[in-house]
């Protein structure tokens, strides 16, 4: 018989045995990979591990040939991989890590809980090993994209998962080409546990395959800051601040600018960067505008112009204030720079606008007659179509659209009022928005979280 | 304000907190709910408020802080929020020695030295201000642009305020924000070959470059330097007929280039 001193050396024997395997197997990727900062010839690929160890992508053009490896400096568990010469409009495969991790399949959905590794998080198949992104197109080519716009997402609630299982289902198997948060995308105080939970434990699928654009919201700014460029919000997120993916160099993440295909896009920081008229925020967004050669300007931020939703645009003392500075200061400067939609959260409704111009005070000073460029064309399948000359046109009309309830609505008992007139439409239900741009139209889908589509119009450039 | 005002104000915020900012609303009822449960707790009253602060409601962000102080004086986010509410109050005296009290409890808070900076700014006392954004810049990994304008703002001289922008070019690159107000520095200060330098920059990194140009022009006009800028309005136009037939044909377009033609004409 062994003695109790064989014993309990083999204890301690197993346990070490023990301790060093759960040691070397214990990388588990908690956080993504998501895709960040998409040109034409680069992407940034971001992931987090529970333990620290190299920051390592291989890539390739087949998935089973992975033969381009970018290692980045040190060891970590936040990586930062930046991919360059890149070919544009190409597939890509990629995995992390120096050899291939094999990962449990699926099994189920699952609601969001306690820490889940990326391997078992909840959106969609596609659990391999081997993920893969398309890069942009060249910028100002002309090709049909999708881009799936998501305010104030992030209530980590079953109307948040429905607002993203309806999309799902209505683009099917159409890709996704680019998509954008409007703000408010970890509710409620945009801490890293709100993001794991809100964004990273949600979309999954849709962060390893497709880039991601945000705006900064009043939530995220709970644990974020413009002027130092610290927190969540700004750890979380890589954006272009050089001009490196189209328009002008902004030197911070909170603004900032970038192209795809035929489309330039604007993200302005409505909540925590000075919004005054001689502020560094306006002389960028002046530059940039004066500086894009595409067709499309399409700018996104938090607040919004005009609502009567969840928020009330007419009051001061709203968001203070914010909601005024966007619309008296930046909104002429939009629409003299050509923009030809808008698009914002924050209040937790879908409200369209006709094409206006020159709307700048409360809705009481609204002026159908003098203000409203088109109240649009109901086409037989239902869209409302409006008209814009390509050759871009200061003034000439843009669609103001609040796209903020891809969370949650408004109160069904009390009932937000809705009724500013500056809108087309208003509503007040759960959804996402969907646009589609394929040369010089424009669509825009919002769907509700019953998957149906309640509100479509179109721009047609000529 | 008195304790017991404090207390009176407090009170009266919880009950009327349904009605005064519905963006905030959430946060306040965890935040009054927590302070139910353990009442002496001064950093709930801290959080609640730098979220009255948030949206600007100082009185009720001061009745919040009053109570936190009395809690826990030494509370190290306090002096810091007791600071920047008295910035934006206009207290500026007391948002210094605030700030005075947070840097020394927080010696590595880039956020204190820059609302410390502020507050000496608006004291006069501008050499000690630009003392704290130089701290504040050695302790963030990427200041924003507008910290380099503020700190720009200070200088009286010209030449001064450009050799501090000098260093937000190397850490942030050619920011347009930066590269204009530099801009404008070289011209006031006569400097036309530098500022046509920025320019030539500026139009090198820019698809559409036209407006340079423009820009370009109009320096060499104020340099005396007539015939180059008559060439340069001309390259201008060249720059717009190089354009997509549809961007060529803008309203704008088409503006900027009858003003380019007779810049070209009419200039001395």
């Amino acid at each position: 018989m062994p003695s109790s001193h064989h014993l309990r050396c083999l204890v301690v024997l197993t346990l070490a045995l023990s301790a060093i395997s759960s040691l070397r197997a214990a990388t588990t990727i908690i956080r993504g990979p998501y895709l960040q900062s998409a040109t034409p010839t680069s992407m940034v690929v971001r992931w987090r591990t529970d333990n620290t160890e190299p920051s390592i992508v291989r890539y390739g053009l087949t998935r089973t040939a992975l033969t381009t490896t970018v290692k980045a400096e040190g060891i970590t568990t936040e990586h930062f991989v930046h991919l360059g010469n890149l070919k544009p409009n190409t597939r890509y495969y990629y995995t992390m890590g120096a050899e291939p991790v094999a990962r449990p399949a699926a099994v189920g959905t699952k609601k969001a809980g306690a820490a889940t590794p990326a391997a078992e998080a909840e959106d969609g198949p596609g659990r391999a090993p081997t993920s893969s992104f398309v890069t942009p197109p060249e910028s100002g080519s002309s090709q049909p994209t999708r881009v799936w716009v998501l305010g104030d997402p992030g209530t980590k609630g079953d109307t948040q998962r429905a607002v993203r299982d309806q999309y799902y289902k209505f683009t099917d198997k159409r890709a996704t080409d680019l998509w954008l948060l409007l703000g408010d995308n970890a509710y409620p105080d945009g801490t890293d546990t709100d993001y794991q939970k809100a964004i990273f434990e949600i979309y999954p699928e849709t962060l390893r395959t497709v880039p991601v654009w945000s705006c900064l919201g009043n939530h995220d700014g709970k644990s974020a800051n413009s002027i130092t460029q610290s927190g969540v919000y700004y750890n979380a997120f890589t954006f272009p601040t050089r001009g490196e993916a189209g328009g002008v160099a902004s030197g911070t993440e909170a603004y900032y600018s970038f192209d795809y295909a035929n489309t330039h896009f604007i993200s302005l920081d409505s909540h925590d960067s000075d919004r005054s008229l001689d502020g560094a925020m306006m002389t960028w967004l002046k530059a940039d505008l004066a500086a894009t050669k595409r067709d499309w300007i399409v700018a996104f931020f938090h607040h919004p112009t005009y609502t009567k939703g969840t928020h009330d645009s007419d009051k001061d003392s709203d968001s203070a204030g914010r909601m005024n500075d966007m619309r008296q200061n930046f909104l002429p400067v939009l629409e003299a720079g050509g923009v030809d939609l808008i698009l914002t959260g924050h209040s937790h409704v879908y409200e369209r606008s006709f094409l206006l111009d020159g709307h700048y005070g409360k809705s009481t000073t609204f002026n159908a007659a003098t203000m409203v460029k088109q109240k649009g064309e109901v086409r037989a399948d239902g869209v409302v179509v409006y008209r814009k000359p390509r050759a871009r046109t200061a003034h000439f009309g843009d669609i103001n659209v609040v796209t903020g309830s891809a969370g949650h609505a408004g109160s069904k008992t009390k009932p937000p009022a809705l009724n500013h007139p500056a809108f087309y439409i208003s509503l007040n239900e759960a959804g996402s928005s969907v646009l589609d741009i394929d040369g010089l139209n424009l669509t825009l889908t919002f769907l509700n979280d019953k998957g149906e589509q309640r509100d479509r119009f179109a721009i047609i450039k000529e | 304000m008195s304790h017991r005002a404090t207390l009176f104000v407090l009170a009266l915020l919880s009950a009327t907190t349904a009605c005064a900012h519905p963006e905030i609303q959430d946060a306040l009822d965890r935040l009054t709910t927590a302070l139910a449960a353990t009442p002496n707790d001064a950093s709930l009253y801290a959080e609640r408020g730098e979220l009255y602060a948030q949206h600007e409601d100082w009185l009720s962000a001061e009745a919040n802080y009053l109570r936190a102080a009395e809690l826990a004086p030494g509370l190290p986010r306090l002096a810091r929020a007791r600071g920047s509410l008295a910035l934006a109050r206009g207290q500026v005296s007391a948002a210094r020695g605030f700030l005075d009290h947070a840097i020394a409890l927080a010696p590595s808070d880039p956020t204190a030295f820059i609302l410390r900076a502020r507050a000496l700014a608006r004291l006069g006392l501008t050499p000690d201000a630009l003392a704290d954004y130089t701290q504040a810049f050695g302790l963030l990994a990427a200041p924003s642009p507008e910290l380099y304008l503020e700190r720009a703002a200070l200088f009286a001289s010209p030449a001064d305020a450009l050799r501090s922008l000098a260093d937000a070019f190397v850490r942030l690159g050619p920011v347009m924000s930066l590269q204009l107000r530099a801009l404008d520095l070289e011209i006031s200060l006569s400097r036309f070959d530098d500022a046509l330098t920025r320019v030539d920059l500026l139009t090198s990194a820019s698809e559409r470059r036209e407006l340079w140009l423009k820009r370009r022009g109009d320096i060499l006009v104020s340099a005396g330097r007539q015939a180059e800028a008559r060439a340069t309005y001309v390259a201008a136009q060249t720059a717009i007929a190089a354009l997509p037939a549809w961007l060529a044909a803008s309203p704008e377009s088409v503006r900027l280039s009858t003003e380019l033609t007779r810049l070209a004409t009419t200039s001395p």
